[in-house]
């Protein structure tokens, strides 16, 4: 632990703090929804006062109890899940979870899920009244949900009358989690920013499956579940770089982030922040050492702001 | 079972001091890890970090076989890609060791006048600190193991080493009881109405089944410690839950890694 506090290189003259559609971070590294709990469960392996925003699990407008088991299982280089959104329901995590984080200096974003267009609406009116939420997240593309959930996040029309719905409820800044599942993921992006949406988050995990072939069923019991960790980096480069040439609003860039360079990456093809899923699992600290690097790459890159580092990737000669 | 409240856990990175074959695919490693050897408590595991990178992704969970001072050791089974990779390392090879986690056995607000270990293959592994804090206490104990086959037989000697009567089965007959491990529990429970004896089982899910329609019929408790995949091991994905009777009409999925691993036996769902 005591590593953090061992000084890398002078870096004091670099700035790290951005802003996420209206929410000003310190730095520019998030926890991922769904593998980072709700703060409390890593408390001795990160200080969240470290961290740029914690992203909570996603939370509906009553508790959900989650799918059957199996529900994850290991694939080469990432991992499969279907948890069916367990979860206490957004009464609960204003009771029972949100109080413990106040406590911090952190921003906390609340991802939201629900079934229909009314139910992302309760939850997010909840929690535009609830002390000590910074900003929304509108998971439309959860992808284990027999209903709702994802058809949100691959249809341009669904998903943007569903982000002007919320809109209207809410001042709270709203970030919309894009899914890659779909053909065109920009037709998807610039529906929501003209929606409403104050940044976009890409992205959640992609629709796969496993199949043990000796009994020949499904590893999950849900069958299909999202596929997430390194696996899925070059898929997810990939799409924050093209709806980074379609949108003018910030983007939260994720999947397979293992270290500070994959992070480095992400914010050449052009995320504004980054956020660790999957990696915490693998390392209780990995947050914390992806957080290290940075200031230590821009150094050596002859950057003064992370900022110089968004988009930069160099096409062609 | 107890719930740990205070958060004692450490990620150390260590090196392997010893990694020898016990029995026919099955390994004892043993690594220096002072803060965990000094916290764990029994049925407490550690999540095994084996290759960063290299396509295995996520750790490994292993029980705490024993403590030593500063070491603790694994009993671990060969399985797939993860524990056949653990198998090949020597001596000085490093992994990352977290833990230790989950709650443990409960023995302290009903010591049991006997105690009886059941253990299924690799599952005898969850038992042994156990069964060496309960010895400690001076409470008998009985340890019953079973094994496919005699190449397969783990822990006897060190059951026996610390003064507990071992019972056998195999599938095949090839040492002890021809049978399961479960039938021996059946008769043994049927010959000891002078005691009250306590189950603590780990084992196949089939066996854990089995173990608790036994207890149940006996009237005897039993405490289980569950073996589900596990993603995270911190609770936070939600990935290794199974189902557990809250009351008469609530059932609801809990953590293995974090309201677990041990359970009480007939809180579990068997059959979903
Ligand atoms: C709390 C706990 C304690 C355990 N203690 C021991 C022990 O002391 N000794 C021992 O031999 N085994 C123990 N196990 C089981 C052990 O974790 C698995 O055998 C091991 O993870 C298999 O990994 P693999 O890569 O070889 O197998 P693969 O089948 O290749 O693994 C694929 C995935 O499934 C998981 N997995 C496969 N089998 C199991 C299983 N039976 N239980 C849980 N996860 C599994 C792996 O962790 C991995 O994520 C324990 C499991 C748990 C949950
Ligand atoms: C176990 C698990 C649970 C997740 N739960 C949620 C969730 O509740 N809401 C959400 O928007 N994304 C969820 N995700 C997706 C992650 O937030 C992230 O978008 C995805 O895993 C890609 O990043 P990674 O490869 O770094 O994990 C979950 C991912 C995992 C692995
Ligand atoms: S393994 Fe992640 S919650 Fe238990």
């Amino acid at each position: 632990m005591l590593s953090w506090l061992i000084p890398y290189m002078d870096t004091t003259d670099l700035s790290l703090n951005v802003n996420i559609g209206g929410i000003q971070m310190r730095n520019p590294v998030m926890t991922a929804s769904g593998t980072f709990g709700y703060g409390s469960e890593y408390v001795d392996f990160v200080d969240l006062n470290r961290l740029g925003a914690v992203v909570v699990k996603g939370v509906t407008s009553t508790p959900w109890p989650g799918n059957p088991m199996q529900r994850i299982m290991e694939t080469p280089s990432g991992m499969l899940n279907a948890i069916g959104l367990q979860n206490v329901g957004v009464d609960g995590f204003i009771t029972q979870k949100l109080p413990y984080l106040r406590d911090f200096d952190v921003p906390v974003i609340v991802n939201v899920c629900g079934k229909t267009v009314e139910e992302y609406v309760t939850v997010s009116e909840k929690l535009n009244g609830a002390d000590g939420v910074a900003g929304i997240e509108l998971n439309i593309s959860c992808p284990n949900l027999d209903c709702g959930g994802m058809s949100f996040g691959v249809d341009a029309e669904l998903a943007s009358h569903l982000v002007t719905a919320v809109r209207a409820k809410t001042h709270l800044p709203l970030l919309v989690k894009l899914s890659p599942n779909v053909t065109d993921i920009t037709v998807i992006a610039r529906a929501v920013e003209d929606a409403g949406a104050d940044a976009l988050s890409a992205i959640n995990t992609l629709i796969g499956m496993a199949i043990d072939a000796e009994t020949r069923t499904p590893e999950l019991a849900n069958v299909t579940g999202g596929l997430s960790g390194p696996a899925i980096k070059p898929v997810a480069l990939r799409l924050v770089w093209e709806v980074y040439k379609s949108v003018s609003i910030p983007i939260v860039g994720m999947g397979g982030i293992m270290n500070a360079t994959d992070a480095v990456e992400f914010f050449i093809a052009g995320a504004s922040a980054v956020a660790v899923g999957t990696a915490n699992f693998v390392n209780p600290q990995a947050s914390m050492e992806v957080l290290k690097g940075i200031p230590a790459y821009l150094k050596q890159a002859n950057m003064k702001s992370i900022k110089e580092l968004v988009g930069s990737l160099q096409v062609g000669s | 079972m107890r719930n740990n409240p205070l958060l004692n856990r450490y990620d150390i990175h260590t090196a392997i001091l010893s990694n020898e074959k016990v029995a026919e695919d099955h390994y004892l490693l043993r690594c220096e890890c002072a803060e965990i050897a000094h916290h764990a408590r029994p049925g407490q595991f550690v999540h095994v970090l084996i290759s960063y990178g290299a396509g295995l992704l996520l750790r490994r969970p292993f029980t705490i076989y024993t403590v030593e001072n500063s070491q603790i050791t694994m009993l671990y089974q060969i399985i797939g890609e993860g524990t056949q990779r653990l198998s090949e390392m020597s001596k000085g090879a490093t992994l990352q060791v977290l833990g230790p986690l989950g709650n443990t056995f409960d023995i302290a607000k009903a010591p049991p006048e006997l105690a009886i270990l059941v253990g299924g293959g690799a599952g005898i592994a969850s038992l042994m600190l156990l069964a060496a804090v309960l010895r400690a206490r001076g409470i008998q104990t009985l340890g019953l193991v079973g094994a496919q086959h005699r190449a397969r037989l783990l822990s006897v000697t060190d059951l026996k080493s610390i003064g507990i009567d071992v019972h056998i089965a195999t599938d095949d007959g090839s040492i002890g009881h021809h049978g399961y491990i479960t039938d021996v529990l059946a008769a043994l429970l049927g010959k000891t109405e002078r005691h009250r004896p306590t189950i603590y089982a780990c084992g196949p899910h089939g066996m854990l089944a089995a173990v608790t329609k036994i207890a149940a019929d006996f009237e005897v408790p039993a405490q289980v410690a569950m073996e589900n995949r596990m993603g995270c091991a911190m609770g936070v994905c939600l990935g290794c839950v199974c189902p557990v009777r809250i009351d008469a009409t609530h059932v609801e999925y809990q953590r293995v890694c974090t309201e677990g691993p041990v359970f009480n036996a007939t809180d579990i769902v068997w059959d979903i």
